[in-house]
């Protein structure tokens, strides 16, 4: 029996209903191939390195099976997620794992990992105390309005700058 | 005329020279000690390749991280198998 992997990147709109009918199909391949899943893991959100079909974020999947030597299946895949899974699956990727490979792997952390920020905390921790009560002022002026979605506007651009600036210290080391 | 002349030294092997003088040991590649960390070149591990990668985005030569021939080429396979599922940058955003 031989092990392959295949990582599939489908669109950041993804609904449950989908990633089964996702999961479905491959069990259901597999099984025609006489083939056995391993596992079938969902990554989470993560943003992309370069946006692709105009989507900046994706979510991946990772699905391991194993086969006899020389089967089909591999090919198969390929074909699955290119033809009739083609509006959800954006890139997929099969390759062959070593006989003697560990299944554990180390993965980037996702989106949905990383705890949410908010601007109070950033200003706590960048040391900016002083401004605290404009951002309650702010979300006060924003309630009374209920319109205006201000808070999340600017907790976004904080977050751009932050990471700005990490990236020119990593830089600067 | 008895008196020998010098030869002038190409700007290369001066600096060949000043190389070897300077530097303690030659550059060694950390994958070749270490097992467990030749187990991270994995197209899985995007956070640990990014190490290898310069600024913008290219792969970093051997020259600099000092990689033998062959965890090179397994580095940079797996690097551009990374490129292709996006998630490593070809390269930096255009300006």
């Amino acid at each position: 029996m031989v092990r392959y992997e295949t990582l599939v990147l489908t669109v950041p709109e993804i609904t449950g209903d989908e990633v089964k009918h996702i999961e479905k199909e491959f069990v259901g391949l597999i099984e025609k191939n006489k083939g056995a899943l391993i596992s079938f893991d969902r990554w989470g959100k993560y943003r992309l390195a370069y946006p692709v079909k105009k989507n900046e974020y994706g979510v991946y999947f990772l699905v391991r099976f194993e086969t006899e030597e020389a089967s089909a299946l591999p090919k198969e895949v390929a074909d699955l997620c290119k033809v009739k899974l083609n509006s959800i699956v954006m890139r997929d990727m099969t390759s062959r794992l070593a006989d003697n490979a560990s299944l554990v792997y180390q993965r980037p952390p996702s989106l949905e990992d990383a705890p949410t920020r908010d601007v109070r905390t950033f200003l706590r921790e960048n040391k900016m105390e002083g401004l605290l009560s404009t951002v309650d002022a702010e979300k006060k002026s924003a309630r009374a309005e209920s319109q205006t979605p201000g808070d999340e506007d600017v907790d976004v651009q904080e977050d751009i700058d932050e990471v700005d600036e990490s990236q020119v210290a990593s830089d600067e080391e | 005329m008895t008196k020998k002349i010098k030869l002038k030294i190409s700007s290369r092997l001066s600096k060949k020279r000043f190389r070897r003088q300077s530097q303690s040991g030659k550059k060694h590649c950390r994958f070749c000690s270490s097992p467990e960390l030749e187990q991270k070149i994995d197209y899985k591990n995007a956070a640990f390749l990014k190490g290898f990668l310069t600024e913008r985005g290219k792969i970093l030569p051997s020259r600099i991280s000092g990689n033998s021939c062959l965890h090179q080429r397994s580095l940079s396979k797996e690097i551009k198998k990374a490129r292709s599922m996006a998630l490593l940058p070809y390269t930096t955003q255009h300006f």
